[in-house]
């Protein structure tokens, strides 16, 4: 810890007990890049959020506020959105920053060659009006549209071009993969790729400072129990994630903490809507059950969530009912209530259908994608023993997984979804409407679930200006997927981070980890 | 002689061949790539391009020549995961894991030795027995368990040595050294014992046994009758004799060290580039993968090539087989 010397700074630390400190950070990810255009994953965005800034952000609550724009308004009947840019703001490298580098973060991020394309997709311009003023025009009224950016980053037009990285290159790499200049309150001092990352604060930043850190640095570590070692000698002042069998006992050390929320994540089982018939066991080739929602609805049923919960996920995650957790704009607590633990009820439902004998299918399972993922699986398997129905674990890492349930190899699959809008429209769009490749709909619908309903509803949510309205819609949408029971929505994920007890922090739902909201005392 | 050098080498090429063909027919079980590279947002046409750029659309044996064909320049392509030429990479890893290697193998040797030679003299006593017993551990717990305990010990209880890195390094020309700082040198100590363990066991119980072989010998017995001291007779004329076969294992198993280093390295989060090759199997980084492959082969059959030849030099039968060849 480093204690400034200075008339000020004991100043300060006569008023408050705030100094300067030294803060150490681990998670098991290492962000591949720091391009923040590059690619668009969690770990990558919710690092660079430290040092890149979009024309919003989201507070702690999630709630979207001002970033590099003051304002924005909507321009006539949702021709699209008029930003006011905050002025005086520079980049880490001195340069200020104007409604150009907004026009060429435009460009560079919905470029074939960026991974954040796909966010731009109801743009259909983006218009300088003056330096300190710009219109990003869409194709249809887009009422979500400013809260659909806040990880849109702002890039210096200059220091890119300079650098000969005007364009994200994810395969071969280029400057902006290693260096980093946003306008975040904190800027990358030394950066060495799985190794170790230093920040140190952005003197000129423009937002008031919270944090008392004068130099933080992240270093990836990989195996668990290392990690929760590096916590408790005190090597690092936070890690995340703390595994869940260690919650306990980190619990009942007295220097350190733990920290838990619910993530976005909803945990589901997901079923083969399309097939004809059964891919595995002695079943395989008989006619598919699933495709009857009375048998998805057994499944439902019969699946203990509350058991499942207290002991696999040992009491930190909440049952869900819908695609979303209670957390995102758009939850439906009109649909509140999932259906009920009954096996009597879930072997009557079961019987309806014609399959009072039961019957058996392969259920594909990721091992180290979600939390205590396989854990979960098999406990599954027995639930599902109960009314009768014999299901075949095959579980396997994730990068295995994904392409399985691409070549619709399942009968039953597990799946978890996070919103990236924090809005209930996503999950709707990317697992429920009908997949639509051109129109980039319905992509990680694997069962191939299709119901009209849905997608004309789909296209109304997504450009309904009132509220009540397309509150009105998304119930709707959450009423057919229940009634169908298309997916059988399990459990949000639990967040659990582990700090050092003289660390405060916010832990955003996102799993975003911002180091201006940290204070070490 | 120059014949059994160039039928020896033409051997060695084949052996790193079939490796690199075995090791591209595995990467396609390893996983896909692809949905590490992209986001959740991602489209199947953007999956089919992706896959197309890569080239991860055609025959495994196309990839494999355009692999060779690259690497016999020194180009070993670009790492999916960190976008930057895997030579780069492999060349900022080097150090740490050879380091490692250095001083967990110079621990191995010393130790083991030095054991070996108590246990063998003082053979009745209850040191030796302790040592003994204990180093019974240190073959049969995985080291995984051996790294985890070391640090819960010595981090987490006495806070005396850093849980895991590096610690700070400085920079000689494109080498960075640990060797140079107090932070540095901290960081080894843990990581270059539970490396070291095993091999020092292994060492110790080998010079053990030999030493006891050596001490019944004729020659001893006939040097304690002219005298010589206790000390002259263990060291100057059994040690002597013990190292021939220490010296040979030894050799072989300094290639196992940096193999072994892989589960030292991701306990430790060691940034050498055994963690690096761990990480490459995580995203199914093909070209960090198959790089990484290649040099342990080359290393190993390096290793086994010298070897040959220095027998072949200490072997005169070997000569005489050839010769009548």
């Amino acid at each position: 810890m480093i204690l400034r010397n200075s008339a000020i700074g004991i100043a300060m630390l006569a008023t408050t007990s705030v100094q300067a400190a030294d803060f150490k950070w681990a998670s098991t990810t290492d962000p591949q890049t720091m391009d923040p255009h590059a690619v668009n994953s969690a770990p990558v965005l919710g690092f660079l959020n430290n040092v890149y800034e979009g024309l919003v952000r989201r507070d702690k609550d999630m709630s979207v506020q001002p970033a590099l724009a003051v304002s924005w308004e909507p321009i006539g009947e949702g021709d699209g959105w008029r930003f006011k840019l905050r002025e005086g703001v520079t980049f880490h490298d001195g340069s200020t920053f104007d409604a150009q580098d907004v026009l060429f973060s435009y460009q560079r991020a919905s470029g074939e060659a960026a991974d954040t394309r796909s966010w731009f997709a109801p743009v259909s311009e983006v218009i300088v009006v003056d330096d300190y003023t710009v219109d990003i025009m869409t194709t249809a009224p887009n009422p979500l549209f400013p809260s659909s950016i806040a990880n849109w980053m702002i890039m210096d037009q200059g220091w890119t071009e300079a650098n000969d990285a005007a364009v994200p290159d994810k395969e071969a790499g280029n400057f902006a993969t290693i260096n980093a200049n946003g306008t975040g309150a904190f800027k990358v001092t030394e950066r060495e790729p799985g190794l170790k990352t230093v920040l140190e604060p952005h003197e000129g930043w423009w937002g008031d400072v919270e944090h008392n850190i004068t130099r933080a640095e992240f270093n990836p570590i990989q195996n668990p129990a290392t990690a929760v070692a590096a916590l408790l000698s005190g090597d690092v002042d936070m890690i995340n994630p703390v595994p869940i069998q260690d919650v306990a006992r980190l619990q009942e050390d007295g220097d350190v903490e733990v920290i838990q929320g619910i993530e976005a994540r909803v945990i589901m089982l997901g079923f083969d809507h399309e097939a004809e018939t059964l891919k595995y066991t002695d079943d395989a080739g008989k006619p598919n059950p699933f495709r009857d929602p009375r048998v998805r609805k057994a499944v439902a049923q019969a699946v203990n969530v509350d058991a499942i919960l207290a002991t696999i996920m040992r009491g930190n995650a909440e049952a869900a009912s819908q695609l979303v957790s209670p957390a995102m704009s758009g939850y439906s607590s009109a649909h509140a209530e999932r259906p009920a633990f009954d096996v009597e009820a879930a072997k009557a439902l079961l019987a309806e259908a014609g399959y009072a004998d039961g019957f058996s299918f392969g259920l594909k399972c990721p091992n180290d994608r979600y939390l205590n993922d396989e854990a979960v699986c098999q406990a599954v398997v027995s639930m599902l023993a109960q009314i009768g129905i014999t299901a075949e674990l095959d579980a396997m890492p994730v990068r295995n997984y994904w392409p399985e349930l691409r070549e619709d190899n399942y009968d039953m699959y597990l799946l978890g979804w996070s919103p990236g809008t924090f809005d209930a429209e996503h999950p709707v769009r990317f697992l429920v409407a009908t997949p639509n490749e051109e129109k980039k709909l319905g992509s990680w619908n694997f069962g191939g679930f299709s119901n009209a309903r849905v997608d004309e509803l789909l296209p109304a949510i997504q450009s309904e200006l009132d509220q009540t309205k397309r509150q009105a819609m998304l119930d709707e949408v959450t009423q057919i997927i229940q009634d169908e029971q298309v997916y059988v929505p399990m459990y949000v994920q639990p967040l659990v981070w582990g700090t050092r007890s003289n660390i405060e922090l916010t832990q955003r739902p996102d799993n975003f980890f911002l180091l201006r909201w940290v204070t070490v005392n | 002689m120059f014949a059994y050098i160039v039928r020896r080498m033409l051997q060695s090429v084949i052996v790193l061949l079939v490796v690199g063909l075995v090791a591209f027919s595995m990467f396609r079980f390893v996983g896909d790539p692809i949905d590490n590279m992209l986001g959740q947002e991602r489209t199947q046409a953007d999956i089919d391009r992706l896959r197309t750029e890569l080239g991860l659309d055609q025959p495994i044996p196309v990839q494999y020549y355009k692999f060779l064909k690259e690497a016999v320049q020194g180009n070993f392509g670009v790492s999916y995961r960190q976008g930057r030429p895997v030579s780069t990479i492999i060349a900022e890893r080097a150090p740490a894991t050879l380091e490692l290697a250095f001083v967990s193998g110079f621990l191995a040797i010393t130790m083991g030795i030095a054991l070996g030679v108590f246990t063998a003299i003082r053979r009745q006593g209850v040191a030796a027995n302790i040592i003994m017993t204990v180093s019974l551990i240190g073959v049969s717990l995985p080291t995984f368990l051996i790294g985890i305990l070391l640090i819960y010990i010595f981090s987490v209880e006495l806070d005396l040595l850093p849980s895991f890195g590096r610690g700070e390094t400085v920079m000689i020309g494109n080498w960075s050294t640990g060797f140079l700082t107090t932070s540095g040198l901290k960081a080894l100590i843990l990581p270059a014992i539970t490396l070291g363990l095993y091999q020092m066991t292994l060492i110790m119980r080998l010079v053990r046994s030999e030493m006891l072989e050596v001490l019944r010998a004729d020659y001893v017995r006939f040097a304690r009758a002219r005298g010589l001291s206790d000390r002259v007779i263990n060291f100057r004329h059994a040690l002597k004799n013990t190292m021939v076969p220490v010296i040979t294992i030894t050799g072989l198993q300094l290639g196992s060290i940096i193999a072994f280093a892989i589960i030292t390295e991701t306990v430790f989060q060691w940034p050498g580039v055994g963690l690096l090759f761990i990480n490459a199997i995580q995203f199914v980084d093909i070209p960090v993968m198959a790089a990484y492959l290649m040099l342990i082969s080359v290393m190993f059959v390096t290793i086994n090539l010298i070897v040959d030849l220095l027998y072949y030099a200490i072997d005169p039968r070997l000569r005489v087989d050839a010769r009548a060849t």
